[in-house]
C-alpha cells in the first residue's frame, strides 16, 4: 500500500495501461483459442452432418429392397436367413418327397450327390417318379413352393409303355447354398 | 406472473382533460397536471414530466408488448356526423366512408385522427338497396398527436376514444334521448344524445373549479348557458365532487323541467366516469365501440422519426450475434445427439449387408428357375391330335429333344412351324424323322433351343393375350389347355 501511495500518477497510469494492455492481450488471445476450438466442433459436426448426410442416401434404396424381398420370400415360401446348412439337404428332400406322394406320384429311386469344391449348390438330387401327366405337372409347379431353395436342372418326360395313361418322370434337382451366395448372376440359359 | 399477463400485459385507462391527464391501470392511478402553452398545445417540461410519470406508473419492460392504452377525450375539437352508407365489402365500405368523410367534414381525411361506430344493422330504404347508419368522429389530428407521442414514448400503446361515449357506458347505457354535463375545473363539456348515440357536443367555459360551493349567481350563469338544449330532458352531471345537492340546484337554476342527476364513480386517485366507463366497455366488449386513430401512414413516419436507438441498438446486436453464434451453438448441441444416432445406424448397417445378400440369392432363385411349364404348355398347343410323344427332355440350358410319332411329314412340319411361330424357340432341328415299315406313322427325333429369358417373357406374355381371347369366345374362363400327349393313350390321340 505504501508502495501504491508513493507511486506518481504517471506511473500510476503506466500501470494502469500496462494492465488495460495485458488484458486486452489475455482476451484477444483466449478469444481466438476459444473461436478456434468452437470452429474446430463446427467443423466435426458439419463432417458428422455430411456422414449423416450419406448414410440416409446409402439407406434410401433399402426401402424398395425389402419390399422386393418380402415379396421374393411371400413367393418362394422361403426365409432365407433361417435354412441351416447343416440340415437342409435332408429337411428339402423330405419335402420334396412328401409334394410327390401328395401329389399322387409314385416315388422311384433317389440319388444324392455332394457339392464340388466351391459349387453354388450344396447337393444334388436325381429323382425317378412315375404318374399321371396332370400329377406330374403339379408336382412340377409346387417345387417353386415347397420353402427351400431348389433348381430344377432337367427334367425328362418318357412314356411308361407298362402302365396306360401314366408318364415316368427323371429330374435333377440343384439345391443352393444361401451361404455360398455372393452375388447375382444371370439365368443359367439366358 | 402468468404467462398470459406477460403477453398480454393489462390495460391503461386514460382520460385525457384540458389540465390534466388521469391514468388508471388495475387498482392504481395516477394524475398528471398538464400545462399548456399560449397556442394551447402542451409545453416541452409538461410533456417530459407526463412521458416520466407515465413511465414511472407503467414501468414497461422493454422485451413485453406494449400496454394497450385506452384514452377518453373531451369534445374539444371533436366533430360527430351520422352517416349513412350503403353496404358492401370491407374495402367497399371503407372507400365510401372516406368519401363521405371528405364531403361532410372541413378536413380531408388523412389530417384527421377519426373513427366510426355503425349503428344497428343494415336497413333497406324506400324501393332502394340497404343502408348502414355509423356515427363518425373526428378530430384534427395535431389535437392527439401529442398525446399519441407522450403515450408510445411512455411503452404504451395509445388508442383514442370519445369521453363522452364512455361515460355513457358508464351510466350503464341509458336509451332514448337525454344529455350528459361533465364539470371540469376551467371549462365543462355538454353532450347531448339522441337515440343513445352523441348528436352534438359542446364545451362551455365556466369555472367549476369548487362546484359544492358555487354562488348562486355563478350557477345561474352556467344554466342559462345550457339550457337552451335541455328542455325536458333528463341531465347526467359528472365530474369532481359532484354532489346530489349540486344537480338539485342546478336543476331549479335551468327551471324547464330538466331532470338533473349526479353521475358518481368511486373516489380514487386517477379515477373518473369516463374512465370507470372505459374499464367497462373493454371488460364487456374487449373496446370501446368508437375507437378514433391516427392513420397508419403518419404513424409508421412518427415511428421511425422517433426511433430509439439506445434502445434498439443493443437489441440489433445481439440479433446479429445470436446469427453469427447459432452455427456454433447448434454445433455444441445437437453434436452429441446426432453422433449417438449415427453410431446407432452403423451399428444396424450390419443388417443392410443381410438384405443386400438375402436380395441377391433370392433374385438368383427366380432368374435360375427354367420355365419348364412354359415349355410344355407350348407344346400341348402346337401338336396335332393323333401325336404320340415318347420321350421329352428339357435343361436348364435351354436344350429341348424329344420323340415322337406323327401321322404323316406334313404334321411334322405343322408342329415344327407352330414351335417357331410361339417365340419360345430357336434352331427347331428335326433330328431324324423315320417312316414305320406300314407306312401309317413317321417317328420323328427332334431338338431345340429356349430363346433368352427375356424374349421368353414376352412370348409368353404374347401366348397369355391369344389365349384369353381365344378362351372368351369358345370356353369358359379358367379352362385349362390340354396336357401334352403322351403315349400311350395320354391326352392325345389313342394309338
Amino acid at each position: 500500500m505504501s508502495r501504491l501511495q508513493t507511486m506518481t500518477d504517471r506511473e500510476k497510469r503506466l500501470v494502469r495501461l500496462a494492465g488495460i494492455g495485458i488484458a486486452i492481450y489475455l482476451a484477444l488471445f483466449g478469444g481466438f483459442e476459444l473461436w478456434k476450438s468452437f470452429d474446430k466442433r463446427r467443423a466435426d459436426y458439419q463432417q458428422l452432418v455430411q456422414e449423416a448426410k450419406d448414410l440416409r442416401q446409402q439407406t434410401l434404396p433399402y426401402q424398395d429392397k425389402v419390399l422386393l424381398v418380402k415379396k421374393l420370400m411371400e413367393d418362394f415360401h422361403m426365409d432365407p436367413a433361417k435354412l441351416k446348412k447343416e440340415t437342409v439337404v435332408s429337411e428339402a428332400s423330405a419335402a420334396i418327397q412328401q409334394a410327390a406322394k401328395s401329389d399322387g406320384l409314385q416315388i422311384g429311386p433317389i440319388r444324392e450327390s455332394p457339392a464340388h469344391g466351391s459349387s453354388l449348390t450344396l447337393a444334388t438330387m436325381q429323382l425317378e417318379s412315375s404318374g399321371q401327366v396332370p400329377a406330374a405337372l403339379a408336382f412340377l409347379a409346387s417345387l417353386n413352393s415347397i420353402g427351400f431353395p431348389l433348381v430344377v436342372d432337367s427334367v425328362q418326360f418318357t412314356a411308361d409303355n407298362s402302365r396306360p395313361g401314366q408318364v415316368k418322370m427323371n429330374l435333377t434337382i440343384f439345391i443352393l447354398d444361401f451361404a455360398q451366395q455372393k452375388g447375382p448372376k444371370e439365368a443359367a440359359h439366358a | 406472473m402468468k404467462i398470459a399477463e406477460i403477453l398480454h400485459p393489462q390495460p391503461l385507462f386514460v382520460e385525457i382533460a384540458p389540465d390534466r391527464l388521469l391514468a388508471r391501470r388495475g387498482d392504481y392511478g395516477v394524475e398528471v397536471p398538464l400545462e399548456r402553452g399560449p397556442a394551447g398545445g402542451l409545453t416541452a417540461p409538461a410533456k417530459e414530466k407526463a412521458v416520466a410519470t407515465l413511465k414511472d406508473f407503467l414501468k414497461a419492460k422493454t422485451w413485453q408488448p406494449r400496454v394497450r392504452a385506452w384514452c377518453a377525450i373531451t369534445a374539444r375539437g371533436v366533430s360527430l356526423r351520422r352517416l349513412s352508407l350503403p353496404p358492401g365489402t370491407k374495402e367497399e365500405f371503407h372507400e365510401r366512408l372516406l368519401l363521405q368523410i371528405e364531403a361532410e367534414f372541413p378536413l380531408p381525411p388523412d389530417e384527421m385522427a377519426w373513427g366510426f361506430q355503425t349503428l344497428g344493422q343494415a336497413h333497406p330504404g324506400n324501393g332502394a338497396m340497404a343502408r348502414q347508419d355509423v356515427l363518425v368522429a373526428a378530430v384534427k389530428k395535431d389535437l392527439v398527436l401529442e398525446f399519441y407521442e407522450i403515450l408510445r414514448a411512455s411503452g404504451a400503446e395509445p388508442a383514442f376514444t370519445l369521453a363522452s361515449t364512455a361515460r355513457w357506458n358508464f351510466a350503464g347505457q341509458p336509451a332514448n334521448s337525454f344529455a350528459m354535463l361533465d364539470i371540469g375545473t376551467s371549462q365543462s363539456e355538454l353532450t347531448i344524445f339522441e337515440n343513445s348515440v352523441p348528436a352534438t357536443s359542446r364545451i362551455v367555459f365556466w369555472d367549476g373549479t369548487n362546484p359544492g360551493s358555487l354562488p348562486d349567481a355563478q350557477l345561474e350563469i352556467l344554466a342559462q348557458t345550457i339550457k337552451g338544449n335541455l328542455a325536458g330532458r333528463r341531465l347526467l352531471v359528472s365530474g369532481n365532487r359532484i354532489s346530489k345537492e349540486f344537480t338539485e340546484r342546478l336543476e331549479r337554476s335551468l327551471g324547464n323541467g330538466c331532470r338533473c342527476e349526479p353521475l358518481e364513480s368511486t373516489s380514487a386517485t386517477g379515477n373518473s366516469t369516463a374512465i370507470s366507463g372505459l374499464e367497462k366497455s373493454v371488460a364487456e366488449a374487449g373496446s370501446p365501440a368508437l375507437v378514433i386513430r391516427l392513420q397508419p401512414t403518419s404513424v409508421s413516419t412518427a415511428s421511425l422519426a422517433s426511433l430509439d436507438w439506445k434502445t434498439w441498438a443493443p437489441r440489433v446486436g445481439a440479433l446479429v450475434a445470436a446469427v453469427l453464434l447459432l452455427p456454433y451453438a447448434e454445433a455444441l448441441l445437437l453434436k452429441p445427439h446426432l453422433e449417438k444416432k449415427v453410431a446407432a445406424f452403423k451399428a444396424e448397417s450390419e443388417r443392410l449387408t443381410v438384405i443386400d445378400r438375402e436380395l441377391d440369392f433370392l433374385s438368383n432363385l427366380k432368374l435360375s428357375q427354367p420355365p419348364y411349364l412354359d415349355v410344355l404348355y407350348v407344346f400341348s398347343k402346337s401338336v396335332s391330335p393323333g401325336t404320340r410323344l415318347d420321350s421329352l427332355s428339357l435343361n436348364s440350358h435351354g436344350q429341348v429333344s424329344l420323340r415322337c410319332a406323327f401321322r404323316d411329314g406334313q404334321q411334322v412340319a405343322d408342329f415344327r412351324n407352330k414351335l417357331i411361330e410361339s417365340g419360345f424357340f430357336t434352331n427347331v432341328v428335326v433330328e431324324e424323322q423315320v417312316p414305320t415299315p406300314d407306312r401309317q406313322r413317321v417317328n420323328v427325333r427332334m431338338s431345340a433351343q429356349e430363346k433368352t429369358a427375356a424374349e421368353m417373357q414376352i412370348a409368353s406374355a404374347r401366348l397369355a393375350v391369344n389365349d384369353s381371347s381365344k378362351t372368351e369366345k369358345s370356353s369358359p374362363a379358367g379352362a385349362r389347355p390340354p396336357a401334352p400327349p403322351f403315349a400311350p393313350g395320354m391326352g392325345g390321340e389313342p394309338q
